[in-house]
């Protein structure tokens, strides 16, 4: 809860494990653009159709992609692009959420891989809500909150299921999570295949998606947003995703119920030994990570414009994965998990910029979070290395107190215990002669 | 019946081998997550591999077999050295698996996408000529029967209209539950996720083992991955083999983790599998499957019935589950 | 030829901010039997591990009949002959008894296992040396005394000259210790030399031929055991004169506290009963003892007693609220403290502080929360209270992560936690174990005073000494039943021993 001493104050910042954190989330995420750069300047270097100058263009895209504003006489433009910011923002929103979900689910000693479906099942239930719900009748800004809700439970619910299962019968929750998954793509599948006036006719808009909430005029406010990043998609939710960032802080951190979920996250036996009802602990875990997630769901299309690819059987939503590196690079800290997912979100709009404007395309996005996934695995072990060394010196120190004298002691009784061993044995030689 | 039961083990085959190489790796001690995006790399390797051949016309048709062994080696190998990624950071660095595994499956399919893109301009990489079945499918003529040969009940079952690679995997699937049951590496192998530091004090590499055993893993995975590709997608790659690694993971889980439950596991699973996938195709009708499409329950209903069943299996036998003991737990010398 | 079989000369061993072997010269002879003694944490494993080669030194070397070896790995231990049976069994639990015995030694033929020549030698070795065991069930379902005897045919199977037992006498009964004793000697009569690892002061006087002493990490001195007594020994040991005994007033029981009857609790594991029928009571003001060997239903008696686990029937009664079926929450609230069994997977939040560690139980309380917040002041100053009354020593007071802690501090901060309740009744389940024998010594006095002052205190413990020198009554548990009531004023540790195997027992009710 308080890592550093008030009283004394004497630790600095760059001992402290936030310290750590920040400093091996920067690490990672270097290592990650340099894989990426390094893609690309390979990839340029062994195809034909690639120029050296379009090689250039695309390693300046994967760092300043976001500053990017075109191209102006067949060179790069750089420059504040503020609908590349508004965008990133606007993105950023799920993957705060479904990174939150994931965080809080750590904290609490959960691995929370079932993010995406929490985040399907909440998609189809705000759509549902926000498109069959008459707005003719009841006011827009009503159903839209129904509608949020509606996503908020169901992604609690299906983030209660593994809860359950690993509550109940200790079930490992990564497999339930991945289980669940799947029967969430098929079930959210399955219900749009059977509604067809959920659906965008080919005349209307894209064929294949789910109508956008605003045909039925739900959508969240802009809330003068619109205003500071023209062009772009922003709107509220992202003031409501760092709201609920910062209302999970506090959760976490400083009420007696987050300090009931961590302990049980730590330990389980403790926890349910000092009186704390672990099953309940562990169901509302997972199931405020599945609000989270769906939550994330909720606010991106409830932004009025955004469709939904309804046959998603075979593939999972890649924002519910993006959660994990997102809440990792953040150290699973709340309010970390705002930064890291509008910079997870930034590089999206790289990969954008580098598919809008060079041979290369966006997949180089998910080449570098790919990567930078793979080391949080290890800044995890490098920051418990840094934990171990600390503890064994601290060991030492307590132990050794009154050593000299005991050994003093010791080794009298041992040498008066020698010498008549070796009495005994002169004895027993002398007898043998 | 005969083409419901030759549908079921083109997807049932490969399903029961990606899930062996499931049980090689935890049955080491290492949770590979990661079979899904190793399916995925494998399927990308072995479809380029073929593109290329083609390209470069190093085969004609007439040797398909041997291109399509040739791109099942392949697949396989690069499975293996792709598996690398995750038994680094599992068994050297000793960090967590789960997320190890979770970043090769992030992984898999942003590389493939990005080199298919750069490739072919688009999100699917296909065969450079022909496709699947006029090179690599086992017909009358493969024989030098001309077309329409009857070939009788047990031959039509087992020699038409078949691929090589569904009986390969099956002969990998036999020889190496053999060698997991009956010989010393298995033995050793498998002590290796029980109790480690036992295998330690008699002498056993505990790290070698789990080494050996991931990169079986990621060959098998990888083969497994072209294998699917092959047969259901027309030896294409499109950065995604529709859950069938995570499907194997739960024939691997239904199946506790022993070959002979999970080669039950994957007839069953593939049956639904073969099911949902050939349920509107107008050529199967009339066997077995029309049956079913008339029941009238959504295909989406058999596709996810396979996670059902495993969440259930999961409830009701997990107080007698084999979970290896030390799976997911880096093995660490200094501490015993 | 030398006259030692193996000599380890000047070893040292460190690890990061610890030096646990620091130049220490252990000589074994052919045929005899070495004791090496030695406190929790002197250094014994670590010395045994060296030569297993588990671990590398950093300095000395290693001699077998005189000429200087290399041991890399324990494979090269078994070259040399080298066998070891250990602390905590190195076996396969799904693997048969077979399987384990061979593997790491398998005969292969084409790289098959070649299982029927290995199960002719493991019977022949079984009916040689009287080790009986049931060579293809598996280990997870043959009793501990067994898995022991597989342990050491793992060894002789494996032809091993040199025999390195550690501490294996912990999981066993008095009987089943004499008959290990009666073993080791007959392998020590045909020329196998043993090293026998232990801290029990009564084994090592009774079996072995020279005594080695450990301390902290140093080596004290070897000696031969027929020219010490015990007294010497475990001052060596210790490094000052020790306390054998306690003092301690008699009891002066009062009112009854805890009562308990016709309790049974299913096991966990198994589906059969762990305890069966247990009825007692404890009072105020006396230490009442269960006494048995591990693993005879006193942990589920425990978990009956405390809400761990459901009590199947019984009843039981806490200062005379019946708390049968109420939450680990209530009971605790009613009157019960508990020092749990297993500090870290029980006793503590590990990567919690030590202040969140304090109120685990009472972070609820009006003191420590307003609506749901947290008062991390009043949090604060309770744990400085507490550090300060109980001692408990750590790098950065109330904010010190747990994990970091001693093993002895960890344990005195739960005594803190679970004493500062001021609770009628204190469970207090093996509570000195690993602890080395001052933090023993500390605790034992702590317990005797609450007894003082009038609480109840329900001990379990496994070692004879602390039942024999810490409790008022003696309640010895065999296989989920109490057999029999004892007073150790009367009694003596054969005696106890009978009624812990089993072989004897009261046939009147225990009150």
């Amino acid at each position: 809860m308080y890592r550093v001493d008030s009283k004394t104050g004497k630790q600095k910042f760059y001992s402290t494990a936030g310290f750590q954190s920040i400093v091996s989330a920067l690490i990672s995420i270097c290592i990650g653009l340099i894989v990426g750069m390094i893609i690309v300047i390979v990839v340029g270097l062994t195809r034909e159709e690639i120029s050296p100058k379009g090689m250039v263009e695309g390693v300046k895209l994967v760092f300043f992609g976001l500053f990017s504003t075109g191209r102006v006489e067949n060179e790069l433009t750089f420059g504040f692009n503020p609908a590349n910011i508004g965008n990133m923002l606007f993105r950023g929103i799920p993957l705060i959420m479904t990174g939150l979900s994931v965080a809080v689910a750590f904290k609490t000693g959960l691995f929370n891989i079932g993010a995406p479906g929490q985040y399907l099942m909440s998609t189809a239930a705000t759509l549902y809500v926000a498109l069959v719900v008459p707005t003719d009748t009841i006011p827009a800004w009503l159903v839209w909150i129904f509608a949020f809700a509606a996503g908020i439970i169901a992604g609690a619910l299906w983030g209660a299921i593994p809860g359950l299962l690993k509550a109940t019968l200790n079930i490992n929750e990564v497999i339930t999570c991945i289980m669940t998954n799947w029967i969430a793509a098929n079930l959210v599948t399955w219900f749009f295949d059977a509604r067809d006036y959920l659906k965008n006719s080919g005349e209307s808009g894209k064929i294949g998606y789910v109508k956008p909430t605003a045909l039925n005029g739900v959508e969240t406010a802009k809330m003068g947003l619109d205003k500071l990043f023209p062009g772009s998609q922003i709107n509220g939710g992202i003031i409501i995703a760092i709201i609920i960032a910062i209302l999970i802080y506090i959760l976490m951190t400083k009420t007696t119920f987050g300090y009931m979920l961590k302990a049980c996250g730590s330990n389980r036996h403790a926890a349910k030994y000092a009186g704390i009802n672990d099953k309940v602990s562990i169901v509302a875990s997972m199931a405020i990570a599945g609000a989270l997630s769906g939550a994330g769901a909720a606010l991106y299309y409830l932004s009025g414009h955004t469709e939904f690819y309804w046959s998603t059987y075979m593939s999972l939503p890649a924002e519910g994965f993006n959660g994990i590196p997102v809440a990792l690079l953040a150290s699973n800290h709340p309010i970390g998990v705002i930064f890291t997912g509008v910079f997870m979100s930034l590089l999206n709009i790289d990969g954008l910029m580098l598919k809008s404007l060079t041979a290369y395309n966006e997949f180089i996005a998910d080449i570098i979070i790919a990567a930078i996934v793979y080391l949080s695995a290890f800044s995890m072990i490098i920051k418990q290395l840094i934990g171990r060394k600390n503890k064994k010196a601290g060991e030492t120190n307590v132990n050794d107190e009154t050593d000299a004298e005991a050994l003093a002691a010791q080794k009298a009784i041992a040498e008066a215990a020698a010498k008549k061993t070796a009495e005994v044995q002169a004895d027993a030689e002398g007898g043998n002669k | 019946m005969i083409l419901l039961i030759q549908q079921t083990m083109i997807y049932a085959i490969p399903l029961m081998i990606v899930a062996l190489a499931g049980i090689f790796a935890e049955r080491s001690g290492v949770i590979n997550l990661a079979l899904e995006g190793i399916m995925i790399f494998g399927a990308f390797i072995g479809v380029l591999f073929v593109r290329t051949m083609q390209e470069n016309q190093v085969f004609t048709q007439e040797q398909g077999q041997i291109l399509m062994l040739l791109a099942f080696l392949v697949s396989s190998v690069c499975g293996a050295l792709f598996s690398l990624l995750l038994s680094f950071s599992a068994i050297t660095l000793k960090a967590d698996q789960t997320i190890g595994g979770t970043a090769l499956n992030l992984l898999a399919p942003a590389i493939v996408l990005f080199f298919i893109n750069i490739i072919a301009q688009q999100n699917v990489l296909m065969m450079y000529t022909g496709d699947a079945a006029s090179w690599f499918m086992i017909k009358p003529s493969t024989f030098g029967y001309e077309r329409g040969h009857e070939f009788g009940l047990l031959g039509s079952l087992f020699l038409d209209k078949v691929y090589l690679t569904t009986y390969l995997c099956l002969i990998i699937f036999v020889v190496l539950s053999v060698i997991l049951y009956k010989t010393k590496f298995g033995l050793r192998l498998r002590s290796c996720g029980e109790n480690p530091q036992a295998s330690d004090s008699l002498g056993i590499n505990v790290y070698k083992m789990r080494y050996i055993g991931t990169t079986i893993s990621g060959a098998l995975a990888g083969a497994g991955g072209f294998t699917y590709a092959l047969t259901t997608s027309n030896c294409a790659s499109t950065g995604e083999v529709a859950g069938y690694g995570f499907l194997a993971l739960a024939v691997m889980i239904f199946g506790n983790w022993t070959p002979l439950n999970v080669a039950l596991g994957g007839i069953l699973f593939g049956l639904f599998k073969c099911i949902a996938a050939t349920y509107a195709s107008l050529d199967i009708n009339g066997d077995g499957v029309y049956m079913l499409a008339e029941i009238g329950v959504s295909p989406y209903v058999y596709r996810l019935l396979p996670y059902l069943i495993t969440l259930i299996v999961l409830a009701f036998t997990s107080k007698k589950s084999r979970v290896p003991k030390a799976e997911g737990i880096p093995y660490d010398k200094g501490q015993r | 030829m030398s006259e030692y079989v193996i000599e380890m000369r000047h070893i040292r061993k460190e690890f990061p901010g610890i030096v646990a072997n620091d130049d220490i010269t252990l000589q074994l002879k052919k045929g005899e039997i070495h004791a090496l003694l030695g406190e929790n944490g002197a250094g014994k494993s670590t010395l045994m591990s060296v030569l297993f080669g588990l671990y590398q030194p950093e300095e000395g070397e290693i001699l077998k009949d005189g000429k200087p070896v290399k041991i890399n790995n324990p494979n090269d231990a078994t070259d040399l002959g080298i066998g070891m049976v250990h602390q905590h069994f190195k076996l396969i639990d799904v693997f048969t008894v077979l399987d384990n015995i061979i593997l790491g030694a398998e005969t292969t033929k084409f790289g098959f296992l070649q299982k029927k020549e290995a199960r002719k030698k493991v019977l022949e070795l079984s009916e040689k040396y009287g080790l009986k065991v049931d060579i293809d069930a598996k280990v997870e379902d043959i009793t501990v005394g067994m898995q022991q005897r597989v342990e050491i045919l793992k060894m002789l199977y494996r032809e091993n000259e040199i025999l390195i037992f550690d501490e294996p006498t912990a999981v066993l009964t008095p009987q089943e210790i004499d008959e290990l004793m009666e073993v080791m000697r007959g392998f020590a009569k045909e020329g196998k030399s043993i090293l026998f690892i232990s801290h029990k002061l009564n084994e090592i006087m009774a079996v072995s031929d020279r005594v080695t002493v450990l301390h902290k990490g140093k080596c004290v001195g070897t000696v031969n055991t027929k020219d010490v007594t015990k007294q010497e020994l475990s001052t060596m040991m210790v490094g000052r004169p020790v306390q054998l005994e306690i003092e301690k007033k008699p009891a002066e029981p009062k009112d009854v506290i805890l009562n308990v009857e016709g309790l049974t609790v299913s096991s966990k594991i198994h589906k059969t009963e762990a305890v069966k029928n247990v009825s007692f009571s404890v009072r105020g003001g006396e230490i009442v003892c269960i006494a048995g060997i591990d693993g005879n239903g006193q942990s589920e008696l425990v978990y009956g007693i405390t809400g761990l686990e459901k009590a199947s029937s019984g009843k039981i009664t806490l200062c005379g609220k019946d708390i049968s079926n109420a939450s680990i929450r209530k009971r605790s609230m009613t009157g019960m403290s508990h020092i749990a069994e297993d500090r870290h997977k029980h006793g503590l939040i590990l990567d919690f502080t030590l202040e969140e560690n304090f109120v685990l139980q009472k972070f609820r309380d009006k003191e420590f929360q307003n609506h749901g917040f947290i008062k991390f002041g009043a949090v604060r100053k309770y744990a400085e209270r507490l550090i300060e009354e109980y001692d408990v020593r750590s790098g950065q007071g109330p904010v010190t992560v747990v994990r970091s802690m001693s093993g002895g501090n960890q344990q005195k901060a739960i005594i803190a936690r679970e004493l500062d309740r001021d609770e009628p009744l204190v469970v207090a389940v093996q509570p000195t174990r690993g602890l080395d024998v001052g933090a023993i010594e500390h605790i034992h006095k702590q317990l005797v005073a609450e007894r003082d002052k009038g609480r109840a205190v329900l001990l379990v413990s496994l070692e004879m000494d602390e039942v024999m020198s810490l409790s008022d009554r003696i309640l010895v548990m065999y296989e989920g039943e109490i057999v029999g009531e004892l007073d150790p004023a009367k009694t003596n540790p054969q005696e106890l021993g009978l009624y812990m195997a089993g072989a004897k027992r009261q046939d009147k009710e225990v009150e």
